[in-house]
C-alpha cells in the first residue's frame, strides 16, 4: 500500500465506510431489496406479473390455480435479478490538484466510499480516471473484498492533463458498455464545456449522477494586487490587476457556472450534488444516498 | 508663471525631466506575482467581460498616470518657487530701512514718537506686500540687517527687535539693484541716502532744547582747576530753560535762560570749586520732545602733583618741560647716581634704563637692552609713523603724523600696546603691568620734542601713570575703550555687559551717562553724551517723502509653492486611498 493510499484510506476511513454501508441499508430498508433488479423479466424468484400463455412458453410457469378459477392459461412472470454496472468517472486532470485539501483527494475519498457501497451491494463497479481522455480504468469489480484494489487504483490516479470530458466519456462509452449508473466526480472546469461530456453519457442512456467538487479558494479567491495568473492545466499566464470589482465579477461568474451545471442536471433529471473540499465527505455521501439514485 | 529660483528654461527642463521620469517609471514592467489557479476558464470569461469595459480601464490608467505626473510636477515645480501674479501678487524683494537715530525718539503731537510712526508704516509695508514678496528689515545703526524672508511673522518680529540707537545714522549697504528699498525716517542727521531709495517720512515739527556740548578740561592758568564748555541750543520756539550743573558733592551751578527760537547759550563754566567725580549738566524746559539730549555727563579727576625722577645725562627738552609742568615735582639725577626711592611717583629714563624695573611707572626715552623692557633687535632708518592709537589716553590731543625720526630701534612688541608705529617697528609702546611707556627712538634723533604735541604727550604719560584722567567722550551706541578685559559699570555701580575685541573693551549703551571701566589698577571714566547738534536739531529734516506704501492685492497669503506642496500631499493621500481600493493602478 502506497503512502498516499495509507493517508487517504486509513483505518478511520474504513470505519467511516462501514458506517456509510449501515446507513445506506437503514435509509432504504422497507422500500426494496438491497440488491438491484432490472426491468427485464427472467428466471428470478421474485414474482413480477401475469400474461396469457402463448405457444412455446415454459409450462413450468403456468399458474394452474388461475386456470381452475378463470379457465384460461395464464403464465406467471418473474423478475430476473441482474447486477447493475456503476461507472465512476473520476476527474484526475491537473485542475483537480488544487485546493486544500486537493479536489482530487476529496474525489478519491468520495469515489472510494461510493465504490464500497456498490461493492457491498454486489454491483459491478467500474472506475475510470480521466482528464483529456481515459487515463486509466479498473475492470469491473464485485464484492467488498475488492475494495483494496479500488483504493490502490484511486491512489495511483495522479493529477495531470487538461480536462476534456467529452473526449473522455466518448472514448469510454463507445466500447459497447452496458447501460448503468454513471457517477461523474469532477470540478467541471472543462474548456470544451461540461454539457458536451454529460451529453455523451446521456446519449448512451446511462443513469447519471453528478458530484461537483469545488475548492474554497475557487469560490472565494483571496487575491490582491498586480498578479500573473497561471492556469495549472495549460500553464497559460495572464496578468491582471485584482480589484474588488474584479473579484466580485469572478465570484458571480463562478456562481453562475455552478448554477448552469445544476440547471443542466435538473433539466435532464440527473442527480447533482455540489460540495467543497472542506465539507466532510461522509456527509456528502449521505446526501448522495438521500437523492435516491445511487441505491435502488 | 514666473519662477524665483529657476529660469524659464530650467523650469521647462525640470518639468520635462520629471514628467518623463514618472511616465517612464510608470511604464516600467513591474514583475507580477505569479499565482497558480486551477483553471483560467472562469477568469478568462470575467476578464473578457472586463475588456468590454476597457474604456473605464483605460480611464483608470490615464487617471493613475496623470495623478502621478501631477504629483511629481507639483513637487518639482515648487522647488522653483513659482509665482503667478494674479494669485500671489507681484514678485518683489523689499528692503525696509528704519532710521534708528536718536531723533526718532522725538515725541509727536499724538503723544507717540516718530519711531512708533515709523514702525506702523513699516508694518503697513509688510502687510501690503504680496505673499510672493521677500522682505528684509534693516536699520541705520550699521549693525542690523536681517536677511530676506517671505515669512511675514518673522519680518514683523525682526521689526520689533529694532529701536532707536544713540549713534549717528548711516544708510546701510544694501543691494539696490534687485530690490525695492524703502527708507522710513524723520530725515534728521541722515546723509547719503541713495536716490533709488523710496522715502517715507515720519517727520513732524517738534520743540527741542538740547545740550549740544559739555566738555570738562583743565584750566591752563590753574593746573589744579577745571572748566567746562557748555552749549545749549533751542531748536524750537522761544523757551525758558533751567540749566543745572551738579557735582559729586553739593556743588552746583544753576542758570535760568531765555532762549529764542534757534538761539544758543554757550558758556565756559568754572568748575574749580567742584570736588572730583561725576559732573552732570541738565536742562529743564516745558514741552520738550526729545529727552536724550537734556542731560550730559563729565568727570572731574582729582588732581595732585606727581613726584618725578628724571634720570638723564642731560636733556634740555625734557628737563625744561618737566620743570615748567605745574603738576610735576621734579628731581633729576644721572644714570650712575640713580637709586630707587620710595617717595617717587614716576620715573623718566632718558637713554638709560636700570637693570631692574623701578617700583613705580617709568617713561623710557630710547630703547635699552634690559630685561624688563624689550631688547632692541636692530635699527630702522627714517621710520615714518603710519599707525597710531587715536583712542588711547596717551594720544589725546597729540598729533604724531608729521613727526620726523632719524632712526629707531627695532623691537618685538608682542604683549605690548602699540601706541604709534611705522611699517617696520613700533615707535611708541606701552606696558600695562608693570606700567611703563617707551619711545624706541631718541629725542635727539627726532623732532618730536619740538612738536607742539610733545608736552601734551608727556603730560598724558604722567597722567596715565599716576593721575586720574578726564573722561573719554563717546556718543551712545557701540563704545570702544582702550582697555583690554575691562569691567564696565555705570556711575552708580551697575555692571554693563562688555566684551574684549582686539585689545579693547566694547560695550553698548543708548543711555547717556558716566561709565567707569576698570582693568586691574587702570581706571577709565567714559562720558556718554548725545551732544550732537546734527541729531538734536530734530526740525531739520532733509527727507522728502516720495512714495506711499503700496498694498498688493492677492488671493493667496503665502508663496505658491506652499500650496503646491499641500496639493501634492492631498493628491498623494487620494492616490494612496484609491490605489488600495484598486480604483487607480
Amino acid at each position: 500500500m502506497s503512502s498516499a493510499e495509507v493517508t487517504l484510506f486509513d483505518d478511520e476511513f474504513l470505519k467511516k465506510l462501514e458506517y456509510l454501508n449501515i446507513m445506506s441499508k437503514r435509509l432504504f430498508t422497507g422500500q426494496m431489496r438491497a440488491k438491484r433488479r432490472t426491468k427485464k423479466r427472467g428466471t428470478g424468484l421474485e414474482f413480477a406479473d401475469y400474461r396469457s400463455y402463448v405457444s412455446g412458453d415454459d409450462f413450468r410457469h403456468l399458474d394452474w390455480k388461475a386456470y381452475l378459477r378463470l379457465n384460461r392459461l395464464i403464465l406467471k412472470l418473474f423478475e430476473e435479478e441482474q447486477d447493475l454496472p456503476i461507472y465512476f468517472f473520476v476527474d484526475s486532470s491537473q485542475s483537480m490538484n488544487f485546493g486544500r485539501p486537493a479536489k482530487l483527494d476529496y474525489a478519491r475519498r468520495v469515489a472510494a466510499a461510493l465504490c464500497y457501497i456498490g461493492l457491498a451491494n454486489l454491483d459491478r463497479v467500474n472506475i475510470i480516471s480521466f482528464a483529456d481522455g481515459v487515463k486509466d480504468e479498473l475492470p469491473p469489480q464485485k464484492g467488498k473484498g475488492r475494495i483494496f484494489k479500488i483504493f490502490r487504483f484511486l491512489s495511483d490516479a495522479a493529477p495531470s492533463g487538461k480536462t476534456n470530458s467529452k473526449a473522455s466519456f466518448r472514448a469510454y462509452c463507445t466500447k459497447a458498455r452496458r447501460r448503468g449508473l454513471a457517477v461523474v466526480v469532477s470540478d467541471f472546469l472543462d474548456h470544451e464545456g461540461f454539457e458536451s461530456g454529460l451529453d455523451v453519457l446521456r446519449h448512451f442512456r446511462h443513469d447519471i449522477f453528478v458530484i461537483h467538487i469545488a475548492s474554497h479558494e475557487e469560490i472565494d479567491p483571496q487575491l490582491t494586487g498586480e498578479l500573473q495568473l497561471v492556469d495549472s492545466e495549460s500553464n497559460v499566464a495572464r496578468e491582471i490587476t485584482v480589484t474588488p470589482s474584479l473579484i466580485a465579477a469572478y465570484k458571480a461568474e463562478f456562481a453562475r457556472y455552478c448554477e448552469s451545471i445544476e440547471n443542466y442536471c435538473l433539466k435532464y433529471q440527473l442527480g447533482y450534488v455540489r460540495t467543497t473540499t472542506d465539507f466532510p465527505f461522509e456527509e456528502l455521501v449521505l446526501n448522495v444516498f438521500r437523492q435516491g439514485r445511487f441505491l435502488k | 508663471m514666473r519662477f524665483m529660483a529657476l529660469t524659464q528654461l530650467q523650469a521647462l527642463l525640470l518639468a520635462a525631466v520629471t514628467a518623463g521620469t514618472v511616465i517612464g517609471l510608470y511604464f516600467l514592467k513591474v514583475r507580477h506575482r505569479r499565482v497558480f489557479i486551477s483553471s483560467s476558464m472562469l477568469w478568462q470569461r470575467v476578464l473578457d467581460e472586463h475588456v468590454k469595459h476597457s474604456l473605464r480601464e483605460r480611464l483608470r490608467r490615464i487617471i493613475s498616470i496623470a495623478l502621478a505626473v501631477v504629483i511629481a510636477l507639483l513637487i518639482a515645480m515648487s522647488l522653483g518657487r513659482p509665482q503667478i501674479e494674479w494669485l500671489t501678487g507681484r514678485t518683489q524683494r523689499i528692503a525696509i530701512v528704519l532710521d534708528t537715530s536718536p531723533s526718532m525718539n522725538a515725541k509727536t503731537a499724538d503723544g507717540t514718537t516718530r519711531w512708533q510712526h515709523a514702525v506702523a508704516r513699516a508694518r503697513d509695508l509688510i502687510d501690503g506686500a504680496g505673499p510672493a514678496a521677500e522682505l528684509r528689515i534693516a536699520d541705520t545703526s550699521g549693525e542690523t540687517a536681517f536677511p530676506f524672508t517671505t515669512d511675514r511673522t518673522e519680518a514683523r518680529s525682526n521689526l520689533d527687535m529694532l529701536s532707536p540707537e544713540g549713534t549717528e545714522p548711516q544708510f546701510p549697504m544694501l543691494d539696490m539693484r534687485n530690490s525695492t528699498v524703502y527708507l522710513i525716517s524723520d530725515g534728521v542727521g541722515l546723509r547719503d541716502v541713495p536716490d533709488s531709495a523710496r522715502r517715507i517720512s515720519v517727520f513732524e515739527p517738534a520743540e527741542n532744547v538740547a545740550i549740544t556740548a559739555f566738555e570738562v578740561r583743565p584750566v591752563p592758568v590753574n593746573p589744579l582747576g577745571y572748566e567746562a564748555w557748555l552749549e545749549v541750543h533751542n531748536y524750537g520756539k522761544a523757551a525758558n530753560v533751567k540749566l543745572t550743573i551738579t557735582g559729586s558733592a553739593k556743588d552746583n551751578i544753576t542758570r535760568d535762560l531765555r532762549l529764542r527760537a534757534n538761539d544758543a547759550f554757550k558758556e565756559l563754566l568754572d568748575l574749580s570749586g567742584f570736588q572730583g567725580g561725576t559732573v552732570t549738566a541738565r536742562i529743564e524746559t516745558s514741552n520738550d520732545a526729545l529727552a536724550a539730549d537734556n542731560v550730559a555727563f563729565a568727570y572731574l579727576p582729582i588732581k595732585r602733583r606727581t613726584k618725578t625722577l628724571l634720570v638723564t645725562r642731560g636733556n634740555n627738552y625734557l628737563e625744561t618741560l618737566l620743570k615748567v609742568n605745574r603738576y610735576v615735582d621734579l628731581q633729576s639725577t644721572t644714570p650712575d647716581k640713580y637709586r630707587e626711592s620710595p617717595d617717587i611717583d614716576a620715573y623718566v629714563f632718558d637713554r638709560f634704563a636700570p637693570p631692574t624695573a623701578p617700583p613705580k611707572p617709568a617713561f623710557v626715552v630710547g630703547a635699552a637692552a634690559v630685561n624688563w623692557l624689550r631688547t632692541p633687535q636692530g635699527e630702522v632708518r627714517k621710520p615714518s609713523i603710519t599707525t597710531w592709537a587715536d583712542n588711547h589716553p596717551l594720544m589725546q590731543y597729540v598729533p604724531v603724523h608729521d613727526i620726523s625720526i632719524e632712526r629707531a630701534a627695532k623691537i618685538d612688541a608682542s604683549n605690548l600696546t602699540v601706541i604709534a608705529a611705522s611699517n617696520d617697528t613700533p615707535l611708541i609702546v606701552a606696558s600695562e603691568k608693570p606700567r611703563w611707556v617707551m619711545l624706541t627712538f631718541d629725542l635727539n634723533s627726532s623732532d618730536f620734542a619740538l612738536q607742539t604735541g610733545f608736552p601734551v604727550f608727556v603730560e598724558n604719560v604722567l597722567a596715565w601713570f599716576n593721575r586720574e584722567q578726564l573722561a573719554v567722550r563717546r556718543p551712545p551706541g557701540e563704545i570702544e575703550i582702550p582697555l583690554a578685559n575691562a569691567e564696565v559699570r555705570t556711575a552708580d555701580g551697575k555692571a554693563v555687559a562688555s566684551s574684549t575685541q582686539l585689545g579693547s573693551t566694547v560695550f553698548h549703551t543708548n543711555e547717556p551717562g558716566l561709565y567707569i571701566a576698570t582693568a586691574g589698577d587702570a581706571r577709565l571714566p567714559i562720558a556718554v553724551n548725545l551732544t550732537n547738534p546734527d541729531l538734536s536739531n530734530i526740525n531739520r529734516s532733509a527727507l522728502k517723502e516720495n512714495t506711499a506704501p503700496v498694498r498688493t492685492t492677492s488671493w493667496l497669503h503665502n508663496e505658491l509653492w506652499v500650496y503646491m506642496v499641500l496639493a501634492a500631499l492631498i493628491l498623494i493621500s487620494v492616490e494612496w486611498f484609491t490605489y488600495h481600493r484598486r480604483i487607480t493602478l
